[in-house]
């Protein structure tokens, strides 16, 4: 009876050392990693082609297998020893922090020092990685002028195709929302937690179902739309598929959420009387969902009104279309027009949405 | 005794077999349970909260898959059914909850008729349709319960009192066998117990229903079983009449510390 017990413990407690000294070393590379990017960078080191190194030609350089293994040796000392130097932050992670430190102010721990560099250091390699550059920022405001000038004289010669395109971009996104919606309510009841227990069928579809969704929402819709132009060519369809794939993903995501915060009660209730599974869901949860489901719904339509202003500049048809070309040309007083007018849908949505939702819900 | 004599002749209902439950949990919330219901009997099932009562009720129709033991239901092992077969025994057995458990949102109407969904047409009752025939009778089992003309009002616009007696007509609706009361009244202001209590006396005494009924309020208990049977963590520890539940009886049951709502139901008793 004792013995497979240990076993388990045993295997538990290896699996836990093996977590934590993996988030060290993980943690301590790139500390390690950042040090050695600004130790290049204000060393003054000169590049190729003579000029003084990128940050994208530095961080190509850095020495990651050496100082991968230099990690992995102190983050098995700082575990090793810890009861001497204090908990690392892996450790305080994965087990909790201990209780000696649990009253300590952060600089007196070994641990809250570390957090505190690696804090400030990410903050100086992110300013030499995305070339922050606060002179140029404060003195060449006048290149941008020309771009503000003409948003605030927007040219009337694209008024009428920007609105006829206004239309095309609102029906995109309710499209994308309708076709949306049947889709979506019927994945979420596979994955609801709550739903989904019953036999390991349930529980794969439940895990198959959230893995999938998962990725799908990952992916930003304007990389759904390169996808889908590839496949229905350049348009709005190639919008519409783009916001429906996207909009699946999200609202399964949201009406499953609120299938698994339901009152079970009355599907015991149904289930009592004899009721088939499918009446069950129809009487038992159905009618629960059905208010947060409608302001889920028209949230997302908002999303998408959004998205669907944007979702031309790669091709998937709206406004964005002819947006795109005349930024590239620096049309500013059209590009003016444009921006106008979608931000007035925008807004208008905006408000007619939040109206809806009040008076549903 | 209002509810009517249970001759020793008649027929067996339920038989509890050792019944036992383990929650994932590993809680055991029943233990070894056996006892045997007779037709037309108002069995009460008494302890404290947590000594199993409701897990007891829910093995009965299979809402929780027991552990180890058998259930049988009118002469049918509920505990070896599955699918359509379990669904169909579950129909015979009209089940009324502490929370009422209505579907809020739908009319009383509605509510009522969800009773009928074992027999009907599954792609119909998807769509919230029922035969006429069954919103005739609907109408009926709401009438029973003085709820007539409340028929089209949501259901949540009720009252608690209210709430559980269209819960009483939905079990109605099922033309049960067999009534699970689970605390029925538990959740509802002292003052109503009577009203709602007095429905279900009225579906075993009129009606001839079994009824298995969970209580913890001994005075409600003495008014309506016509036996008892009492649980203290999972296990069944007495058996008898209500005439017998004396003050001794009483503390085995619900420990030393506890005392009867009224000290008098024990005087009134002798």
């Amino acid at each position: 009876m004792s013995s497979p017990t240990t076993d388990i413990s045993g295997v538990r407690k290896a699996v836990l050392r093996l977590q934590t000294v993996l988030l060290d070393t993980t943690l301590i590379t790139t500390l390690l990693l950042m040090v050695e990017l600004q130790w290049v960078a204000f060393s003054g080191k000169r590049g190729g082609t003579g000029l003084l190194m990128t940050a994208e030609e530095i961080l190509k350089n850095l020495s990651y297998g050496t100082l991968a293994l230099v990690a992995f040796v102190a983050a098995t000392a700082w575990n090793l020893f810890y009861r001497d130097i204090g908990c690392s932050p892996g450790r305080a992670w994965v087990r909790g922090e201990p209780e000696w430190e649990r009253d300590l102010p952060w600089h007196h721990t070994l641990r809250g020092w570390f957090i505190a560099l690696f804090i400030e250091l990410s903050f100086f390699t992110g300013w030499l990685i995305t070339e922050v550059d606060l002179g140029t920022f404060l003195t060449k405001f006048g290149k941008a002028w020309d771009i503000i000038r003409g948003l605030l004289h927007p040219s009337g010669s694209v008024l009428e195709q920007g609105l006829i395109l206004l239309v095309q971009t609102v029906f995109l996104a309710f499209m994308a929302t309708a076709f949306a919606i049947p889709a979506a309510f019927l994945i979420s009841f596979l994955a609801a937690r709550n739903l989904t227990r019953h036999s390991a069928i349930a529980r794969l579809a439940y895990t198959l179902t959230r893995t999938v969704m998962n990725f799908v929402r990952a992916v930003e819709p304007l990389v759904w739309a390169l996808i889908f132009i590839s496949w229905v060519g350049i348009g709005p369809f190639a919008g519409v598929l783009a916001l429906w794939i996207t909009s699946i993903a999200s609202l399964v995501k949201l009406y499953s959420e609120s299938i698994e915060s339901i009152d079970t009660g009355p599907m015991d209730a149904i289930a009592a009387t004899g009721a088939s599974y499918l009446q069950v869901l129809r009487y038992g949860v159905v009618p629960q969902v059905i208010p947060p489901f409608l302001s889920f719904t028209i949230y997302r339509w908002d999303i998408n009104v959004r998205m669907s202003t944007i979702i031309g500049f790669v091709g998937g048809g709206g406004i964005g279309y002819i947006l795109k070309p005349r930024v590239d040309l620096g049309e500013w007083g059209e590009v003016g027009t444009l921006v106008l007018l979608i931000a007035l849908t925008v807004w208008l949505m905006d408000v007619v949405s939040a109206k809806i939702r009040e008076r549903i819900v | 005794m209002s509810a009517a004599p249970v001759s020793a002749a008649s027929r067996e209902a339920v038989r509890i077999e050792n019944l036992g439950k383990t929650f994932p949990s590993g809680v055991r919330a029943l233990d070894q349970v056996s006892f045997t219901v007779r037709e037309g009997e108002f069995l009460v099932v008494l302890g404290l909260s947590g000594s199993g009562k409701s897990t007891l009720l829910r093995c009965i129709n299979r809402l929780i898959d027991p552990s180890d033991g058998r259930v049988f239901v009118f002469g049918t092992e509920m505990t070896a059914l599955s699918g359509s077969a379990l669904r169909a025994s579950r129909r015979e057995i009209g089940m009324i909850f502490q929370q009422f458990n209505l579907v809020k949102r739908h009319t009383v109407l509605d509510n009522v008729l969800s009773g009928a969904l074992g027999r009907g047409h599954l792609l119909r009752s998807l769509f919230l349709s029922f035969a006429p025939d069954e919103v005739v009778f609907a109408r009926a089992c709401l009438a029973r319960v003085g709820l007539a003309d409340r028929a089209g009002e949501r259901a949540d616009r009720l009252s608690g009192g209210q709430q559980q007696r269209v819960a009483i007509s939905r079990a109605l609706m099922q033309r049960p066998r067999l009534i699970l009361a689970d605390e029925p009244v538990a959740s509802l202001d002292p003052a109503l117990r009577h009203s709602v209590m007095r429905h279900i006396e009225a579906l075993n005494r009129d009606e001839g229903m079994t009824v298995i009924c969970s209580l913890h309020d001994i005075d409600l208990v003495r008014r309506y079983a016509t036996r008892i049977v009492a649980l203290k963590a999972g296990q069944l520890v007495w058996e008898g009449l209500p005439g017998q539940l004396d003050a001794a009886t009483f503390h085995a049951i619900y420990g030393e510390d506890a005392e009867p709502a009224s000290n008098q139901s024990f005087e009134e008793a002798r």
